[in-house]
């Protein structure tokens, strides 16, 4: 066995200690570790289109403005909603809003109350917004003939772009629908009138009690004008189409609307029945309320089928209203030249139309008569395609158009009801302001803007833990004794603390409202933040994905990594 | 809702966790409470890994590697040096694994606490010995899978409680807390910051790449183990006076909070069911503790 022999070991001679200390120690960081490398999915940030914008045929930007309203910025919340929608305190009245139905909230506790908000908005503009004065600096006149919301929006969009506009009215004031259909309990006057100043201030030109057709022709103002924008609506109300219906005592529901918009009292019977489902007829119902007198209304399919503003129908209920359902007239029974009863058949439902509803069947066998001395007839308007020129092609019951109001010839568009037949006034809405778009690429070639990013944010797609059940804002109205012999507006409006509180509940769906998740989650510090937004450093991030997860709203998108 | 924490980073990227590491993102936060004047003592666990191989270091504030069991003790130590050199204003941070502190640290532990001596101590719990291989340890849970308590046998015995042991040592201040209530764990760090003795403190730290789950469910797993009553978040002083903090107002089924986890896949309807009558027993437990009912 050999020894070791310590002796013989050489000597390590140290001149000095080292200055190394007894163990390890690390004296630099982590940053050279480009962990970025590692990563097989790349987060990315991606606003979505939240669906409220999707649904709203006008895309406003509804996400937008209530993120302005969270912080209080009440004017910039209106700014925004005008660059799609002039009249926000016209819509906030009477839109079917197709934004709350489409609210992802509703999946969780109650959708939002979008179109309370927007009316406040609106009505903070009208109030404190600075006009915006005449523009006009190009050498392009265009005429509008009509001017209820599809012709005042595409005004509207036309002047402030620069362009000398002229608006033709047959009525003696303009607005149309918004005039002479809806009742003031529901948008009252003044408000209408101011939205229509905001108009005259841009420098659009209105000449009331100008009929195309009688006092202007189509062939004039196309040589006098660089284009002409057709939006002359729906106005000839339907017949009903039974025997005897030329009696004495049978009304067309518009007509009757129109004198008590015009501040008439029209005399009319006791025992009124107000024939349709649609708005015309819930509203000539309520405005007969209104006089003292309790109409029936009588619709041959069922609620469901109903086309009137869904809100509306169940306001004539609460105002004791009665609905007939499934019950279609037949025939006119007069006596002394007066109606006296309105002989009535039952209905089913069968298929579906064309219009997607169930159609009506009548019950053979199962007329009965109901007594009345009146009948207000409301079951629909149709298009007036007599005032146009036979080169302007039509369906044969509208104009043809496409989507940007472009007809068959070039300079000559038309929108709004007199293309699509009766909708809603945020479809006209859309279209003029589609149509003032195409006008403008018309002169200048200008690329028309397509719409929102088709990727919709979903209920599902969202983070829901991160949201607190709350409950909508009530809005404060008259109650019903209240709205009695009067056409006051019955819906009051929010004031800031509600609209303010009410906003608060909205996801901001799809789009980042910088809640600082992805920063506060990221485990590898991979999240730069800065004052206005937030950055990836690609160099660390290992693509984790937390960041997508956590975000509440789905504002980030991961992407594979491409092989290289 | 925005959570407020501290803006300031005391930990750098370029960290060798996994992704979607829980204890890396506790790590992130319990620095923003404490600030640079601080003191982390590690022992062997995946953080001894993450915070990088020499001579890279990820953490801003010193770190003290030490041995597996000495979690407690090295803290003890190094507090008592400081004191001597008169360097009373740092925090000195045990940072350990489970497996450091309810296994082969607990010694080391329940003697500083028995002394109250002056630190923090963290378990951030992913409930198996994760950085040598998915073992098990007294922290994972009844029924889990890991590479030593296969799915055929999958564990048999109740998750240890940690923290009741902790409380049971009357010690100032024992918390439990996890990722997804950022706003918690910064507010217990910066308590226990601010209390002298000895403080535990519980993570429930996912580890994605032991639980066989998706990197992105790092922090939702916690809100459903909180949602769930799987792992309530409450504190306790001086032994006594508990509060819990979050008390679910409908708690969701255990299954929830199981069926994203690859660890749990094998788990029969009547072993989710024991899971979640044990469950129901612990909260009642911890509710008549509290005195909330
Ligand atoms: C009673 C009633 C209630 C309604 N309630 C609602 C509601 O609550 N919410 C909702 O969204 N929608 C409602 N609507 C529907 C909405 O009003 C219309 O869809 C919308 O007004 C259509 O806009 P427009 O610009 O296409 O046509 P209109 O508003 O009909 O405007 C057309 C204009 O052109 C003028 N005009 C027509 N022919 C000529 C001509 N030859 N020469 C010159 N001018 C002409 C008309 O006088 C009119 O002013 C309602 C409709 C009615 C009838
Ligand atoms: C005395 C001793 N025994 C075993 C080991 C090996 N070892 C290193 S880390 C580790 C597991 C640590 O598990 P845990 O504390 O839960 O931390 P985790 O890795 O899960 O974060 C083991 C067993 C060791 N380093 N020292
Ligand atoms: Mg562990």
């Amino acid at each position: 066995m050999k020894w070791l022999d310590f002796e013989t070991i050489p000597k390590v001679i140290l001149e000095r200690e080292p200055d190394y200390p007894p163990w390890a120690v690390s004296l630099t960081n982590t940053l050279v570790n480009r962990t970025g490398s590692w990563r097989i999915f790349r987060p990315k940030y991606f606003d979505k289109t939240p669906p409220c914008n999707d649904a709203c045929p006008a895309h406003e930007k509804i996400q937008g403005y209530m993120e302005l309203v969270k912080q209080k910025k009440f004017l910039e919340g209106y700014e925004l909603i005008i660059e799609d929608n002039p009249f926000p305190s016209i819509t906030g009245r009477v839109c079917f809003h197709p934004c709350e139905a489409s609210c992802n909230r509703g999946e969780y506790d109650e959708s939002l109350g979008i179109h309370n908000v927007e009316r406040f908005l609106g009505d903070y503009g009208l109030k404190r917004a600075k006009a915006k004065k005449s523009a006009a600096h190009i050498s392009k006149q265009i005429a509008i003939i009509g001017s209820g919301p599809a012709g005042l929006t595409c005004a509207y969009y036309l002047a402030k772009s620069g362009y000398k506009v002229i608006v033709y009215e047959h009525f003696s004031l303009p607005g149309g629908m918004l005039r002479v259909g809806i009742p003031a309990y529901r948008l009252p006057k003044d408000i209408l009138n101011k939205e229509i100043r905001k108009l005259e201030v841009l420098g659009v030109k209105f000449k009331t009690n100008f009929t195309l057709g009688k006092d202007i022709f189509l062939d004039d103002l196309k040589q006098t004008n660089d284009a002409v924008f057709i939006a002359t609506g729906a106005h000839k109300s339907r017949n009903l189409g039974v025997p005897e219906e030329k009696t004495r005592g049978v009304y067309s529901g518009l007509e009757f609307l129109a004198q008590i918009n015009s501040g008439k009292r029209p005399r009319i019977g006791k025992e009124i029945l107000v024939i349709g489902g649609g708005n015309t007829a819930v509203d000539a119902a309520r405005s007969a309320l209104r006089l003292g007198i309790l109409p029936k209304i009588l619709y041959r399919r069922t609620r469901h089928e109903m086309p009137a503003v869904a809100e509306e129908v169940q306001e004539a209920e609460n105002e004791g209203i009665p609905i007939h359902f499934l019950v279609a007239p037949v025939k006119v029974i007069k006596s002394k030249g007066r109606i006296t009863r309105l002989e009535c058949q039952k209905m089913k439902l069968g298929k579906p139309d064309e219009s997607g509803r169930r159609r009506p069947v009548p019950i053979k066998g199962s007329n009965f008569r109901i007594k009345c001395d009146s009948v207000i007839c409301a079951i629909g308007e149709q298009i007036d395609l007599s005032v146009l020129t036979d080169d302007i092609a039509t369906t044969g019951w509208s104009i043809s158009a496409d989507d940007w109001g472009r007809t068959n010839l070039p300079n000559i568009f038309a929108g709004g009801d007199c293309v699509t037949g009766p909708k809603m006034v945020v479809d006209a809405i859309a279209a003029g302001k589609r149509t003032a778009l195409a006008i403008d690429s018309y002169f200048t070639s200008r690329e028309i803007k397509e719409e929102p990013n088709p990727e919709i944010t979903l209920f599902s797609n969202l983070n829901i833990g991160y949201f607190e059940l709350a409950q909508k804002v009530t809005m404060p109205g008259l109650n019903v004794k209240e709205r009695k012999r009067n056409f006051r507006e019955v819906h009051l409006g929010y004031n800031e603390l509600m609209v303010y509180k009410e906003a608060d509940r909205c996801f901001s769906c799809g789009v980042c409202n910088k809640c600082d998740n992805c920063f506060v989650f990221c485990p590898d510090l991979a999240v730069m933040k800065s004052d206005d937004k937030y950055d990836f450093d690609y160099d660390y991030c290992k693509g984790c994905g937390v960041c997508a997860y956590e975000c509440p709203r789905n504002a980030i998108s991961m992407e594979e990594e491409e092989a290289r | 809702m925005k959570f407020e924490i501290p803006q300031k980073e005391y930990m750098y990227p370029g960290h060798v966790a996994c992704p979607g590491c829980g204890g890396a993102y506790s790590m992130r936060m319990a620095l923003k409470a404490l600030g640079e004047r601080t003191i982390i003592v590690i022992p062997a666990c995946c953080w001894s890994i993450i915070d990088g191989p020499f001579p890279l270091h990820a953490c801003k504030p010193p770190v003290f590697h030490t041995a597996f069991e000495t979690a407690a003790i090295a803290a003890s130590g190094i507090k008592a040096g400081l004191d001597i050199q008169g360097k009373t204003d740092i925090t000195v941070m045990s940072w350990a694994g489970d497996g450091g502190t309810l296994d082969i640290g607990i010694q080391a532990l329940s003697g500083a606490a028995e002394r109250n001596d002056d630190f923090i101590y963290v378990c951030y719990d992913n409930e198996a010995y994760m950085n040598t291989g998915i073992q098990r340890s007294s922290a994972t849970p009844w029924g889990a899978w890991t590479t030593t308590t296969p799915a055929e046998t999958p564990k048999s015995e109740p998750k240890k409680n940690i923290t009741e042991i902790m409380i049971a040592h009357r010690i100032p201040y024992a918390a439990t807390t996890t990722l997804a209530y950022p706003d918690d764990m910064i507010r217990k760090f910066k308590k226990a910051k601010s209390i002298k003795g000895t403080k535990f403190i519980h993570i429930f730290a996912p580890c994605p790449t032991g639980w066989k789950m998706a990197p992105d469910l790092m922090v939702k797993i916690c809100r459903l183990a909180v949602d769930s009553n799987v792992f309530p978040l409450y504190e306790c002083e001086y032994g006594i006076h508990y509060t819990i903090n979050h008390i679910p107002k409908k708690p969701i089924p255990v299954e929830e909070y199981l069926k994203p986890q690859g660890r749990f896949s094998h788990l029969t309807k009547a072993m989710i069911e024991h899971i979640q009558k044990s469950v129901n027993f612990e909260w009642e437990l911890l509710k008549q503790r509290a005195g909330v009912s």
